[in-house]
């Protein structure tokens, strides 16, 4: 008797259970799926996770985005780009139809990526020449810039520019930092706009553009600066914080007056009050700090090339760059700002040009870069 | 005649079933050699040929990526890479720092755990235990947990500094410094080196001890003549595990010291991720690799010894 009931409980679970499925894969059959890579900070995640993609999906019933390829701080760059590039030289699919990390340059300028045309992501034309000609066959789809931080209490005026802001640093030894620029965006901005004040426009623009191991002998002045700023930085031993985070966490509990940040980073830091409230940020010129696009990359062999276009087309559209303007991460857009939401507009001054941030050097530039800073600057 | 005939026939079934059970401890020890092989074995085989500069077949993806890769051009092998990286000034310091903070942390560790088990060996008491129990919590704390509490105790707005300036002392900060670097590895070593060490000298013989005693020697000619060469092996593995986990460390390194120069866990990764030089890193893995087997040597060394004292050689 006992037993009987059991088996028409099994059999009646079974049924439900083969229902469930049939439901489940019906449902499943018309949905396009896009597998991204994302390589970057929770900042960025968060930004996928409980703002684009959920949008994009109720916008887009029938498509799904899967990210559950996230690397924290882009840990397995390296092993990735050599998944991707192992898997376009068998001509098989990579596992990854949208790719934003920071290797997105060195793939296009490989031949790996599919280039973008406005046939399939029509949103293209609202993004300005002079950012699609720096992405080497990705898309750029947001952007930041690295800021000088200052804690306005005691800098009552804030640098104006690089020659008044390292004056300002060897007056009050200690009191600013930038992180390892192999850590982190921020700090490397800070050295890479030291190093480019003794660099012509045209230097500059070779090391963005295009790999030249030649020119980077000239960048021996700008070391030489960074160097001699070792006794006055946060330590005052020649020694850096390891990433952002870390310069971020000084500037929370007061160890420096003035470091470089992200610009998102800083204002979801203070949106969250983990960075004080009279903490406040300014751009420097002669130069300004480097700053510049993330791209978008669709790897040549993915499997579903077509629904990753579409979906890095929603992302260039006005609805997804307000969210990530307006949204948690605070980023900049890749679109005119006067396409974006009158809300929006008003967080930007009259007449910012994105197209107009100072770009950091092409990766395997900047690869060298980092390596050489190692070398000359700390603990000397 | 026939009874001979059994025996051999016993015999020979005997020496079947013992091959027999030597087959099925092969097989039985072949799933683990063969992922040591597959998983371990093979990558080293395919770095150490990247290291001599053979850049195809399956390492062709990484020659591609890495940034100054050096080729064998048609040579047999090259050793450019690793004049590469011994050229390179980085190079000295890390190995100073990386031998410094390994034989400095491995000092202090044998000192102090020396110390509490010969407490705990000849007094005993509520002192010996505390202190034991103490010394085995970093156990239980993983490694990046303790570094950052390391690191925020010692940084320039930790307890540590606050302390001293509440006495109007500014005492400079130790972290990004090799002082802190030592201070780690000491903390995170010291555990296996008491539980290894206090189990030695636990197992001496009271009687030795007495009978030392009762012939007049001095506490100090007892520890110097009769307890620490009966704790001799447990002294020597403690002394090659710590310094050869110290040498290999990355974690505390990479919170607690200075960006430069640096021990070589935190630099080989640099070099493999920041830097983009793939084959540099695996060189210096294998100048890592060759230090740590020079450590080995005396552990094997002292494994033979106590085997053959136990007379299983």
């Amino acid at each position: 008797m006992r037993k009987n009931k059991l088996v028409s409980v099994l059999a009646a679970t079974g049924l439900a259970v083969a229902t469930l499925g049939f439901t489940a894969s019906t449902s499943h059959a018309a949905v396009f799926q896009v597998r991204l890579y994302v390589s970057a900070d929770t900042n960025v995640e968060n930004l996928y996770l409980k703002e684009l993609i959920p949008a994009f999906e109720k916008a887009f019933p029938n498509y799904q985005v899967d990210l559950s390829s996230f690397d924290l701080h882009g840990k397995n760059d390296a092993l990735t780009l050599a998944k991707i590039i192992a898997a376009t030289k068998a001509k098989k699919d990579a596992g990854f139809d949208v790719i934003d990390a920071g290797f997105v340059q060195q793939l296009g300028l490989s031949g790996y990526l599919t280039i973008p045309t406005t046939m399939r992501v029509p949103n293209l034309v609202n993004v300005p020449a002079s950012l699609i000609a720096l992405s080497k066959g990705g898309v750029p789809y947001r952007a930041s810039t690295v800021l000088l931080a200052y804690n306005s209490r005691v800098v009552a005026a804030p640098p104006k520019t690089l020659d008044e802001l390292i004056t300002w640093i060897k007056a009050n030894p200690g009191r600013f930092t930038y992180n390892v620029p192999s850590g982190g965006g921020s700090g490397y901005a800070f050295a890479q706009t030291v190093i480019d004040k003794y660099l012509t426009a045209t230097e500059i623009n070779t090391l963005v553009t295009e790999i030249n191991k030649p020119l980077q002998a000239k960048w021996k002045t700008g070391f030489d600066v960074l160097k001699s700023l070792n006794p006055y930085t946060y330590g005052k031993n020649g020694t850096y914080p390891s990433n952002n985070a870390a310069t971020l966490s000084l500037i929370a509990n007061g160890s420096i007056d003035m470091g470089t940040v992200w610009s998102d980073q800083f204002l979801s830091g203070l949106k969250a009050g983990t960075i004080p409230s009279y903490w406040k940020v300014a751009q420097i010129s002669g130069p300004a700090l480097t700053g510049g696009p993330a791209f978008f990359g669709i790897p040549k062999t993915s499997r579903n090339g077509v629904a990753a276009q579409r979906f890095v087309n929603w992302v260039l559209s006005p609805a997804a760059q307000n969210i990530i303007v307006g949204g948690s991460l605070n980023g900049y857009p890749v679109i005119p700002v006067t396409l974006l939401s009158e809300a929006n507009q008003g967080k930007f001054a009259a007449g910012t040009d994105i197209s107009t941030l100072r770009p950091g050097y092409l990766s395997s530039n900047s690869t060298d870069f980092k390596n050489q800073w190692a070398l000359e600057v700390p603990g000397k | 005649m026939s009874a001979s005939v059994t025996n051999q026939v016993a015999k020979e079934s005997f020496g079947s079933k013992d091959s027999k059970l030597s087959l099925l401890g092969f097989f039985m020890a072949l799933p683990p050699i063969l992922v040591l092989g597959i998983f371990i074995g093979l990558p080293i085989g395919l770095a150490f040929f990247l290291s001599i500069g053979y850049t195809g077949g399956l390492n062709e993806v990484i020659s591609i990526i890495g940034q100054d890769i050096r080729g064998r051009e048609g040579k047999l092998f090259t050793l450019q890479a690793y004049k590469d990286v011994i050229a390179d000034p980085r190079f000295a310091g890390d190995l100073k720092t990386t031998l410094i903070v390994s034989s400095v942390a491995t000092v202090f560790v044998l000192i102090f755990s020396i110390g509490i088990g010969l407490l705990q060996r000849l007094r005993g008491g509520k002192l010996s235990s505390v202190l034991t129990a103490l010394s085995l919590t970093p156990l239980f704390i993983p490694v990046v947990i303790s570094s950052w509490a390391l690191y925020t105790f010692y940084g320039s707005a930790g307890l540590y500094r606050t302390i001293f300036q509440s006495f109007g002392l500014d005492i400079p900060q130790i972290t990004s410094t090799m002082l802190a670097v030592i201070i780690g590895s000491i903390w995170t070593s010291l555990p296996f080196a008491i539980l290894m060490v206090t189990s030695g000298f636990q197992s001496i013989p009271n009687a030795l001890i007495e009978a030392a005693q009762d012939a007049g020697a001095s506490l100090i000619t007892i520890i110097r003549t009769v307890m620490l060469p009966l704790a001799l092996i447990p002294i020597i593995i403690v002394a090659t595990f710590t310094s050869i986990g110290v040498l290999g460390s990355f974690t505390i390194p990479f919170f607690l010291g200075p960006n430069q120069p640096t021990m070589f866990g935190v630099e080989i990764t640099n070099f493999f991720t920041a830097y983009n030089r793939p084959q540099q890193s695996v060189v210096m893995a294998f100048i890592v690799f060759a230090a740590a087997s020079g450590i080995a040597i005396s552990y094997i060394w002292a494994n033979f010894r106590s085997a053959k004292e136990s007379g299983r050689v």
